[in-house]
Parts: structure tokens; C-alpha cells; sequence
């Protein structure tokens, strides 16, 4: 037993002299795969914790009650359409639900694990911040589309809910889903990286995106709303993808109610994009800062300043 | 065993002429230190004394100022993957991962390392086969930290930072955790390099210990090495005639005693001879320091 130990360290050690000369030289093959696996793997652990949690699930689901419960107790049209407007606010809520994943819950995971030290470990561990990558990315995607599609489906059934015609309208709600997500998650993990500590990050947060939801036009139509409030609104990536999930499940003749009188998806498709660049701009630097700077001393001095303010014990 | 003997391998931690400095305020005056293989070097100061500045550097975690550093043959500045994956690190601040159980997050952190420990062997060399399916968070301290030391070597290391590992435990958590430390250094050959406040717990487990006051490595070496040199000056304490307490250091008490006697009467009332303990060198040490030190902690801390 011992003997097989020695060997396999000497053997190490002998690697290590090679190395040295040239650090990051042997690359030996399988590593991008073990943090592949790795990744994936914690992914999966990582939604299996979050589907067994109790409390965070039912914070995920009464999202989607509350859309429900709007759904059925709203039963006049959009004005100038024949669309119910119960159509028009499931495909406002269902845009928000992505963009809170990206913007509110996202950013609270990251500071909450780098509070912990997660990050720190990761760090510390070969491989481990890619993996921990990989991993938020999966984690993000299915707890994207695992409420759009709980939202959708339940809506359907029990409110008559709106759902794609069509190809069509499955390829919009695919593509714009997609970009949506792709313009909110990199600017969330940059917001994620750059927050103080999980107390005080949700109420940065919060403020604004609740804003954003009711200027949107995610909830009600977007010309009810003071010209000044739109225009500052359509800078912003909810609007746009509210619009889109709209295009793709209200029938056209509900564009009458849209502001430009069409769905404007080029539209729609630039200005997420747009998102995208500049969330990937602000991400990658932000996020390997936070890194960079994680050490045993920061992360002891927050837990004491966590302490003193009476979050955490000591 | 080879831990003893003197190889011509180079050491696993050799620090020259280390400098670190927060603005213009300087932490760290010009460590030398060198730690070989398969040692257990303990890193002893008081708070703010630049323990956690010096081993962060070591660990890649911070830029120093100046000096010349090589961990593992590496610059820990520019330590890659590979080099991280020969390095465990036990910090005393962890409360991460509180949701994963005890054997889950052992057996996946063993998918990050090219050849990594059996978790199953590893959680009983922790002696936390019991708490295997136990939510982390619900673990008490000392298991709490017991699981760190096994995220720390899941790699197999060759070198081990342990961070004050054993404050805040009771006496048998701690004399569990030494034992644990003493059979991976003995057993498995881990480099380990230790920082503590606790002159009991590095006198227990280090082959040598380095004291680190206000930036500066005041001494160094083996624990007798250094309870030698502590040694050299004694107190003689007795109570004069006139019923006054006295007490003297000196080199040669034994001198110091036949004078007293010479010049007595009869027997001296409470006389006493005390050869200075490890910890009166350390504290003496600590105290000679203490005005610079507090400074310096002070600005350490602002500036971390």
C-alpha cells in the first residue's frame, strides 16, 4: 500500500521537473474533457439540489401561479384587437421569467456561492472555474426553459392560455427565448460579479427590474404608456423580448395593439443582440476579476463583516 | 526516514528576499524561508504578523511586492492548472458548497483531479464515513473542517496549506485533526505547511517553525532548536530578607544560586529557578515587536 504510494509520487514529482521549465507546456490530452465532465456533472447536482429545495422552488413556481392566477381573472380584450388580454400578459410574464433568471437569480447564486467561498475552492481546484461555468450555464438554460415550458403548458390547459401556431411561431419563440436568455444571463453573471454580498444585492436588483416590468409592456399594452416612459423602456432588453415572445404567441392580428403597429422582430433581434455584446463584454473581465481577487483573507474579512451585521453567525 | 535526511532535491517552498508592501506601508521586510520536502513547517506569529500575506503569495492568491518566490518549482504568480493540482488548500473561512452532502462533494471534486484518493478510503481517513450522506451544512465544526482537509488532499497533493486549522475546536477535535495531520506527513510523505497562532499546536506537529513578528522571520528551526535558544537565560526568583520578592535573569542560575546562598544565612525563602519555555521566547519575541507589529496589522487589514 504505502510502496504504490511512494511510486506515484515520485513519479509526480519527476512531471513537476519537467513542467517547471515549461508551465502549461504538457498539456495532457483528456483535461479539457475532465472539466467537461466535471462541469456537466455539477450541473447536475447542482438542479437536483434546486428541485429538492423547497423553498427556493416554490419561489420559482409562485412566479408562474401568480402569472395563472392574472390569466384567469382577466377576461376583456386588447383594446382594438380581438386578443384577450390574459394572452397578452402570459406572454409578458413569460418574457420576465427569463429575464428575472438571468438578471435576479443568476446574479444572487453568484454572490451567495462567492460569499460562501465556492468560487474560492473552484479557484483553488484544477480546472474548476471552467467547470463551474459549464455548470451555471446548464443550470440557467433548464431552469430557463423548464419555466417557460411549465408556464406555457399550465397556462394552456388551465386558463386557455396562448401557444405557437405553427412552425413558424415555435422557431420565433425558439430563436427569440434564445437571445433573450443569451442578453441577460452574461450581464447578470457581470452583475453577479461585481455585487457587495447577497443582502444587499437583492435589493439593487429588485428595484429596477420591477421597474422594468411594469414599463415594459410585458403586463399591459406598451401604448397605454407615456411616450418618455417607452423610449427609455425600449433601451432595455425586456421590452424587446416581451415583444417577441408576443409575435410569437398572440395571433398578427394583435398587432394593432403594438406600438410600431408590427412585431418589429429585426428589431427585436438587434437590440438583444446588442445586449448580448455588451453582457459578454462587461462578463468575461468582471468575472475574472472576481475571481482573480477571491482569496482566504477577503473571505474572511466579509464573514466577520457578515457576522457583525447579524446575517451569518461567526 | 527520508523526511530526515539532507537530499540534493530542491525545496518544495523557497522564498528569497520576499517584500510586500500595501501602498507605502511595508508587511513584509525580506523573508527568506525554505521548506523541504515532507516537512511539516509550522508559520507562528500573532494576528496581522504577515502570516496570511505570506502564504497567499505562496498560493498564487496575491501579488507580492518584490523578492523571489518558486512553490514546486513554480512561480505562484503564474501557476497553471498542473500546479494547482499538486497544491491542498484547507482556509479556515470556508462555508461553501452547504447544500451538497458529504460524500457528493468529496466524490466530485475527485473529477477534477487527474488521479485522485478513493473518497470512500478518504472519508474514513477523516473519520467521516458516519456523515457521508450528512448535508455539509449540517456538520459540526470540527467535522466541518475534517471534510476541507479532505477536499484538500482528494488530489493528492504534495504540498498542504492548512490555515489555523483547528480554531474554534474542543480539545479532542483538535488532538483528532493533529493525529490526522501527523499521519499524512509520516505516511504519505504531504508537505505541509502550517500557520498558526497557537504555539501548543505548532510545537506539536512541526518539524520546524519559523516565528513571523511585524513582517520579519525572527527565528527559526526545530522546536528543541528553538526551546534551546529560549533556554539560554533564566529567571532566578526568591524572596530577599527584607521580605521583598526579587527575581534576576540570568545566564547561570546555578552561579547566580551558590552566590545567594554564599551570602545568606540559612536557606532562601521561595527560591525558584525557571528555564524559559518555548512560549517565553515567542511572547518575549511578540511583545519586542509589538509596537511595529500593531501598525503593520492595522494596515494589513485595511488594505485586505
Amino acid at each position: 500500500m504505502r510502496g504504490t504510494h511512494m511510486t506515484n509520487e515520485t513519479s509526480t514529482a519527476d512531471k513537476a521537473e519537467t513542467t517547471d521549465e515549461t508551465p502549461g507546456g504538457t498539456k495532457r490530452p483528456g483535461r479539457t474533457a475532465r472539466h467537461w465532465r466535471a462541469g456537466l456533472l455539477r450541473g447536475g447536482i447542482e438542479l437536483r439540489h434546486l428541485l429538492r429545495n423547497p423553498k427556493e422552488m416554490s419561489g420559482h413556481l409562485s412566479n408562474v401561479v401568480v402569472a395563472l392566477l392574472i390569466g384567469a381573472y382577466i377576461s376583456d380584450d386588447v383594446p382594438g384587437t380581438h386578443t384577450p388580454m390574459a394572452h397578452l400578459v402570459l406572454a409578458g410574464f413569460a418574457a420576465y421569467l427569463l429575464f428575472q433568471i438571468g438578471l435576479i437569480n443568476l446574479p444572487q447564486i453568484l454572490v451567495t456561492e462567492r460569499e460562501e467561498g465556492a468560487l474560492l475552492r473552484l479557484r483553488a481546484t484544477p480546472g474548476g472555474i471552467p467547470a463551474y461555468l459549464i455548470a451555471k450555464c446548464l443550470l440557467v438554460v433548464v431552469m430557463a426553459t423548464g419555466t417557460l415550458a411549465l408556464l406555457l403548458a399550465s397556462a394552456a390547459l388551465l386558463v386557455d392560455g396562448p401557444l405557437p401556431r405553427g412552425p413558424g411561431d415555435w422557431l420565433t419563440l425558439l430563436w427569440v427565448t434564445t437571445l433573450g436568455l443569451l442578453a441577460v444571463v452574461p450581464l447578470g453573471a457581470a452583475i453577479g460579479a461585481v455585487l457587495p454580498n447577497p443582502r444587499e444585492a437583492l435589493a439593487l436588483i429588485m428595484l429596477p427590474t420591477m421597474a422594468l416590468l411594469f414599463t415594459s409592456g410585458a403586463v399591459f399594452p406598451i401604448t397605454s404608456l407615456p411616450v418618455p416612459v417607452q423610449q427609455v423602456a425600449s433601451v432595455f432588453p425586456l421590452k424587446w423580448m416581451a415583444q417577441g415572445l408576443r409575435s410569437a404567441l398572440l395571433p398578427d392580428s394583435a398587432r394593432a395593439a403594438e406600438a410600431a403597429g408590427s412585431w418589429e422582430l429585426p428589431m427585436v433581434a438587434l437590440v438583444l443582440t446588442a445586449w448580448t455584446v455588451l453582457g459578454f463584454l462587461l462578463a468575461v473581465p468582471l468575472l475574472r476579476r472576481a475571481a482573480r481577487r477571491e482569496s482566504g483573507s477577503r473571505l474572511t474579512a466579509r464573514h466577520r463583516r457578515a457576522a457583525r451585521s447579524g446575517a451569518m453567525p461567526a | 526516514m527520508t523526511r530526515f535526511e539532507h537530499t540534493p532535491v530542491r525545496p518544495v517552498i523557497r522564498i528569497r528576499d520576499l517584500t510586500m508592501a500595501y501602498g507605502a506601508v511595508d508587511v513584509l521586510h525580506g523573508i527568506d524561508l525554505d521548506v523541504h520536502r515532507g516537512e511539516v513547517f509550522a508559520l507562528l506569529g500573532p494576528n496581522g504578523a504577515g502570516k496570511t500575506t505570506t502564504v497567499e503569495i505562496l498560493e498564487g492568491f496575491r501579488q507580492r511586492s518584490a523578492g523571489e518566490v518558486r512553490v514546486l518549482g513554480a512561480d505562484p504568480e503564474r501557476g497553471d492548472d498542473t500546479w494547482r493540482g499538486r497544491i491542498g488548500l484547507v482556509l479556515q473561512s470556508w462555508r461553501d458548497h452547504p447544500r451538497w452532502r458529504v460524500a457528493e462533494l468529496l466524490t466530485h471534486f475527485a473529477t477534477y483531479y487527474p488521479d485522485p484518493r478513493d473518497p470512500a478510503e478518504l472519508l474514513a481517513l477523516v473519520g467521516l464515513t458516519d456523515q457521508a450522506d450528512r448535508q455539509v451544512n449540517r456538520l459540526s465544526g470540527g467535522q466541518r473542517r475534517r471534510l476541507d482537509v479532505a477536499l484538500g488532499i482528494v488530489g493528492r497533493p504534495e504540498l498542504l496549506f492548512l490555515d489555523e486549522p483547528t480554531t474554534g475546536f474542543d480539545p479532542e477535535a483538535r488532538r483528532e485533526f493533529h493525529l490526522l495531520v501527523e499521519r499524512l506527513a509520516r505516511d504519505e510523505g504531504v508537505t505541509v505547511l502550517l500557520t498558526t497562532h497557537d504555539l501548543v499546536e505548532a510545537e506539536r506537529l512541526a518539524d520546524r517553525i519559523a516565528m513571523l513578528v511585524g513582517g520579519r522571520i525572527r527565528a527559526c528551526g526545530t522546536p528543541s532548536e528553538l526551546a534551546r535558544r529560549a533556554a539560554a537565560r533564566a529567571e532566578v526568583r526568591w524572596t530577599a530578607d527584607d521580605g521583598t520578592p526579587r527575581r534576576e535573569r540570568t545566564a547561570d542560575p546555578s552561579q547566580l544560586v551558590w552566590e545567594l546562598h554564599r551570602n545568606a544565612d540559612g536557606p532562601i525563602t521561595d527560591l525558584e529557578v525557571r528555564r524559559p519555555t518555548l512560549e517565553d521566547t515567542y511572547l518575549h519575541m511578540v511583545h519586542r515587536a509589538a509596537d511595529g507589529t500593531d501598525e503593520a496589522a492595522d494596515r494589513e487589514a485595511r488594505a485586505a
